[in-house]
């Protein structure tokens, strides 16, 4: 399975001792930055120095290297095309800040541990607190990430069922399992975070006004359909309601 | 203790009886539940956490009406699920765990060290950084119910949650699950584990077929699955 930060490991590496915030801000600086910077030299310096800091993470040897080959056949693509077109400045350019920014995104990712994000995310939602509890916000984001290669490993799954079928080139075979399935594990997931009081953590500093509202949601709940108590994720647990 | 008040479940908008008004009082510390697939088994275990609400009737956990408790009796009843990956948010082990702690204990140091407490327990000490993902799925059961009993529960309701796993693995957390310090109540098609518990309940058809002693329990259901003429003459 592919984790979008299954690259943390605990070391003891500089930029593992920064926090999440200053890691963040030099990734939104850096993205800035060789966005701005259109020479050649400076970008290769940015390059090099990104570089150097996804190394002194320690980060896990496979998943990075496919992840930079990976960018690296994204980047000599992109610089074929501006080198047929003769502008070999912007091929070295464009290239050398596409490598910049995923070789610090990787650093930042295999260096901030999950938890330190949630708290960073949540940290950042304060402002917002009255329209979402920053709780609930991070754990959105939490979802989200989890989610993601589920939904990939799902659709994988459910093209190689459609082919072992015959149906090769069926839109529909693949697509309904995919959603069905994308579905089914949103509701479990949703009810597993119930089950787990996960999101229900403002409980004991909830408002009496917040309480009320609880109360009367609870009774609406008994008569409400057996269909939505299955889906406590889209009607309670992750909701804005509870957290 | 849990007590089911006529407590039952339709669908509203087909009117189909999910679960029949059922009352039962568990007091013992291990039962067990069986039946056939769409018994309604998962429905009863859901009614006591509130996972599923009772649409007639109630459900108590220690005098906590379910329905108008649900965050306070959710802290006093863990839930197992079959998959453990449904089950499991964050990428790595022991941040799995400390989610589910951060509710009851706010200082991250005192929280880590609790996490790993936790692994600890389930034989997961050296696995807490690793990716979730390259956990086996045995491996993967037992973070489930480390994050689960991290928060001390007092009861754990387990549904089929050794179905996913082989052999071995099934053994090892069929026996670390009787060993926990928690009522338990099971769902399971194990009918050797079933057989393990002090009181058995089997349901069929949306109620409760047969309430009692293990064995005769585990005998009701194979009468009731394959009449009383298979233990005579092979199928
Ligand atoms: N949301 C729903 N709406 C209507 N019917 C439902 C709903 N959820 C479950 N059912 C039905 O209720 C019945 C009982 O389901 P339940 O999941 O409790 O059975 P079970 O005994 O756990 O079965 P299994 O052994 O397969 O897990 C099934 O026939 C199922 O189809
Ligand atoms: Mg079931």
């Amino acid at each position: 399975m592919i984790t979008p930060t299954g690259l943390f490991r605990a070391r003891e590496t500089p930029l593992h001792h920064a926090p999440a915030w200053f890691k963040v801000l030099l990734l939104l600086a850096t993205t800035v930055a060789v966005i701005m910077l259109d020479d050649p030299v400076s970008s290769l310096g940015i390059m090099a120095a990104c570089l150097l800091l996804l190394v002194s993470t320690q980060p896990p040897a496979r998943t990075t290297t496919v992840a930079m080959v990976g960018t690296l056949v994204v980047a000599a693509l992109t610089s074929a095309i501006h080198l047929w077109r003769g502008d070999w400045a912007r091929a070295v350019d464009v290239s050398a800040d596409l490598i910049a920014v995923v070789a610090l995104a990787l650093a930042v990712a295999a260096s901030t541990a999950m938890t330190a994000m949630l708290d960073l995310v949540s940290t950042l939602a304060r402002p917002i607190r009255v329209i979402l509890p920053p709780e609930t916000l991070g754990l959105m984001f939490a979802l989200l990430l989890r989610a993601l290669p589920e939904v990939a490993q799902i659709y994988l799954e459910s093209r190689q069922a459609a082919r072992a079928r015959g149906f090769d080139r069926n839109l529909r075979a693949l697509l309904y399992p995919t959603t069905t399935r994308t579905v089914g594990f949103a509701l479990e997931l949703g009810q597993a975070i119930h089950a787990r009081g996960i999101g229900e953590e403002g409980d004991q500093i909830e408002s009496g006004k917040r309480r009320a509202r609880r109360s009367r949601r609870s009774s609406a709940g008994r008569d409400a359909t057996v269909s939505a108590s299955h889906t406590p994720g889209a009607g309670t647990g992750i909701g804005s309601d509870e957290a | 203790m849990i007590e089911f008040k006529d407590a039952g479940v339709t669908a509203p908008d087909t009117g189909v009886t999910i679960l029949k008004p059922t009352s039962l009082t568990l007091t013992e510390r291990r039962v067990s539940v069986i039946g056939a697939n769409g018994g309604g088994k998962s429905t009863l275990v859901r009614l006591i956490n509130g996972l599923i609400p009772a649409t007639t009737g109630s459900v108590e956990v220690d005098g906590l009406d379910v329905a108008r408790k649900g965050p306070e009796v959710r802290r006093k009843v863990g839930f197992l699920f079959t998959d453990p990956s449904a089950q499991l948010i964050m990428p790595t082990a022991i941040e799995d765990v400390m989610l589910s702690l951060r509710r009851t204990i706010k200082d991250r140091d005192e929280r880590t060290r609790a996490a790993l407490d936790a692994l600890e327990e389930m034989g997961l000490g050296d696995r807490a950084d690793v990716a979730v993902g390259s956990l086996s799925g045995g491996q993967r059961q037992l973070l489930a119910l480390a994050g689960v009993l991290a928060v001390t529960p007092s009861i754990l309701v387990a549904d089929e949650p050794t179905t996913l796993l082989d052999l071995r693995w099934r053994a090892h957390v069929g026996a670390l699950l009787r060993s926990l310090p928690v009522q338990l109540i099971e769902v399971t098609h194990d009918l050797d584990s079933a057989a393990r518990a002090e009181r058995t309940i089997v349901i069929d058809d949306g109620a409760v077929a047969f309430d009692g002693d293990p064995a005769e329990a585990v005998r009701f259901y194979r009468d009731l699955m394959f009449g009383r003429t298979t233990r005579t003459a092979a199928p």
